[in-house]
């Protein structure tokens, strides 16, 4: 069984092609990806228009996040005309009556002008968050009582709920701290470690169909080792693929990039997981496919659009509501939040335990079934 | 390439033990297989004993390949039964799997990787020791030629160096019998020829020989015994010549000679059935050429011909084939 899925490994790194899209690629990619989000890197954002005492409040709760350089821009065209350069990031338009309208409960639209890159796109969200916690109490003001708005946000924003305290503490250091986890790099190796790991899985697929056409897999139904066996082994050897390319970009990242991955034994547990994952995906594809070529292009369509979907393209807290759902039909997603939560909350393996768990099904049923389209196609 | 590739399976006493410990190694009996409506073999039976060298030939498409994978254990009967060496035999057992060396048809290799690796690979799957294997994978190079390109990957070999490849990996571990399915496919005459050679070698140092081909040929020149097979079913079995003598031809003799004449001491002999008499040439009918070839030259030389030219016709198998079947070998 070994033999079968070392064999696997060692034909992977025998073609030089690989070589390049199994190592050096998904480290270009993070490279490229960290240096973008990477240290130091802070997007700016534009706000155009807005000269009153609110419009003051939210430039200065956009300025507390710490998450973006806040510019006072002319108007609307010059903010247009500095995003469209590139010179911002996004550029947050207030209109001359967000004034009246947040005094007086009429609603409001702040155009927010954003560049199509992946940056922009988190910045968005990020003034997204801050203007809906400037609105809150503004809300609660119009219930408020009586007086004038001021008054009435300012017994709002006092107002407490008997009986409920919320205090804050924080223990230990925090996520990511002294490391260049807690900027771009991490996300990147993050989603490139699953973009890849699974698109590898896939088109290595070829290899199984290989495999079959040479009449190697025959043959080795002739020898002593039973069915079973060598059927295992094939799945060991789709599962070493996936882990192969896993372990690479993990180590690698972390050595060239410095990027950390959170408790050691829940991300190597994660890894396996999606590795399963990608293994049984391979298994399968491999399996049902009657060419190498039917294989390559199904799996570089499935490697890219599961990926697109799952968020390891696009973050999934950009995404609506209901996509983050449809997101959560592959396995990407899953594994997307398991690594959030092992790097951006100190998660361990026992608060990963639900992803796991779900991942664990994914490959089982995908063993399951790539394990049946094997064993018909090998003994037809 | 004209020698044989290889003298083969060393002098481990206990492979030999294994070997003449039983006189028949491989046992076929009624196998049976369907592919839906479709009867790919039907009530096939034959055995092959130590040494000897057994032909299934037929055309394509004639159940060559299925009954050879039912036997190799790769493919599960629908019916009868498989014994190797006096145990039964089929798809899950690794005792008969051991014993048996399975060459296909197709390059069952893989050609990224050298031959060394290839074969370390297979080793593995036979579960062959560290050491063990170590020494067999050098062996087998040297036998089949491969030693001094043993790194190069098997895609930069040419056709003939794959073919010795993929029959050294049947011969790894040193089976008594081996199965060569159409060995020769697609193989330039010189190689196929050390081919040929080779087998009979291996036949010589006791190794069972299962060897299927439609080319009539082979089967002539190497099988002690062959099957005819065509449709799935088993037509005829035997000896080449208890084959032709199903057809009922003779053998043909001609003798070129000056001054053709009746020879009363040709058609005396016992072994001649008739003598024809043509300008220059005399026919003469015999049941074995082969056997009767001296005693008719003697005998023509003492009656006085002048002897310029014999030419022998035999019956071959292509006769036979058309015979039982109604139609040619490479119909």
């Amino acid at each position: 069984m070994i033999a079968i899925a070392w064999v696997n490994l060692v034909r992977l790194f025998r073609a030089r092609a690989n070589i390049f899209f199994v190592i050096v690629f998904p480290m270009v990619l993070i490279m490229v990806l960290g240096l973008s989000f990477g240290s130091g890197f802070v997007p700016k954002l534009g706000v155009a228009g807005g000269a009153g005492a609110r419009a003051g409040e939210l430039v200065a709760a956009l300025e507390r996040t710490g998450r973006m350089e806040v510019v006072r821009v002319g108007d609307d065209a010059e903010a247009r005309e500095l995003v469209e350069r590139g010179r911002l990031a996004a550029a947050l338009i207030v209109p001359e009556g967000y004034e009246g309208a947040m005094s007086g409960r009429s609603r409001v639209a702040l155009p927010l002008l954003s560049r199509n890159e992946p940056s922009s796109l988190q910045l968005g969200a990020a003034v997204r968050s801050v203007v809906q916690q400037v609105a809150m109490p503004a809300r609660a003001a119009a219930y408020a009582g009586d007086g004038s708005f001021d008054q009435r946000l300012a017994r709002a924003q006092a107002v407490q709920v008997p009986g409920v305290t919320v205090s804050y503490a924080t223990i230990g250091a925090r996520a990511g701290s002294g490391s260049r986890t807690d900027d771009g790099f991490v996300a990147a190796a993050s989603t490139q470690l699953l973009l890849f790991t699974f698109l590898t899985s896939l088109t290595g697929a070829t290899a199984l169909i290989e495999t079959r056409r040479y009449g190697v897999s025959r043959r080795m139904y002739a020898t002593p080792m039973p069915g079973g066996r060598i059927l295992l082994g094939e799945a060991a050897g789709r599962v070493a693929v996936a882990l192969a390319q896993g372990l690479i970009i993990m180590l690698g990242s972390a050595l060239i990039f410095g990027v950390r991955w959170g408790d050691p034994l829940g991300a190597a547990a994660l890894l396996l997981a999606f590795s399963l994952v990608g293994g049984g995906a391979g298994m399968l594809l491999g399996a049902a496919m009657r060419t190498e070529q039917q294989a390559l292009s199904l799996g570089l369509l499935l490697g890219l659009g599961l990926g697109a979907i799952g968020g390891a393209m696009v973050p999934l807290d950009l995404l609506p509501a209901t996509m983050r759902q449809v997101a959560h039909l592959t396995p990407h997603a899953w594994a997307m939040d398991g690594f959030a939560e092992l790097l951006g909350r100190n998660g361990t393996i026992a608060t990963i335990l639900p992803q796991l768990g779900v991942l664990a099904g994914y490959a089982a049923a995908l063993f399951a079934l790539g394990t049946w389209r094997l064993r018909a196609a090998l003994t037809r | 390439m004209g020698s044989p590739i290889w003298v083969l399976l060393g002098t481990d006493p206990a492979h030999q033990t294994a070997i003449v410990s039983t006189d028949e190694i491989l046992k076929c009996r009624n196998l049976r297989k369907t592919f839906g409506d479709l009867v790919a073999v039907d009530d096939v039976s034959f055995t092959i004993t130590a040494g000897e060298t057994y032909g299934l030939l037929g055309p394509n498409g004639a159940g060559k390949t299925t009954t050879i994978s039912m036997i190799a254990g790769i493919l599960a009967r629908d019916g009868g039964d498989v014994s190797v060496c006096d145990r039964p035999h089929g798809t899950s057992s690794a005792w008969g799997k051991r014993r048996i060396g399975y060459v296909p048809q197709d390059l069952a290799l893989y050609p990224d990787l050298s031959a060394r690796e290839n074969l370390r690979f297979f080793a593995r799957l036979y579960a062959l020791g560290r050491a063990e294997a170590r020494t067999r994978i050098e062996e087998v190079l040297e036998v089949v030629g491969l030693t001094d390109r043993a790194k190069d990957p098997v895609k930069d070999y040419s056709g003939g160096m794959k073919r010795r490849l993929n029959i050294g990996v049947g011969l790894l571990h040193r089976p008594p019998l081996l199965i060569l399915d159409e060995p020769t496919a697609g193989v330039d005459p010189q190689s196929r020829n050390a081919i040929l050679e080779s087998v009979a070698a291996l036949t010589g140092e006791g190794v069972a020989v299962l060897y299927t081909t439609h080319y009539m040929e082979e089967a002539e020149r190497l099988c002690d015994r062959i099957g005819i097979i065509d449709l799935g079913r088993i037509r005829a079995e035997g000896a080449r010549r208890e084959l032709v003598a199903l057809v009922g031809e003779l053998d043909r003799i001609t003798l070129t000679a000056d001054g053709t004449r009746p020879v009363p001491e040709l058609e005396a002999l016992p072994e001649v059935r008739e003598v024809g008499v043509q300008e220059g040439r005399l026919d003469v009918m015999v049941a074995d050429a082969r056997s009767a070839l001296p005693r008719v030259l003697a005998a023509a030389t003492e009656a006085g011909l002048v002897v310029r030219a014999v030419e022998v016709h035999e019956p071959n198998l292509e006769s036979v084939f058309l015979h039982l079947t109604g139609k040619a070998l490479r119909d």
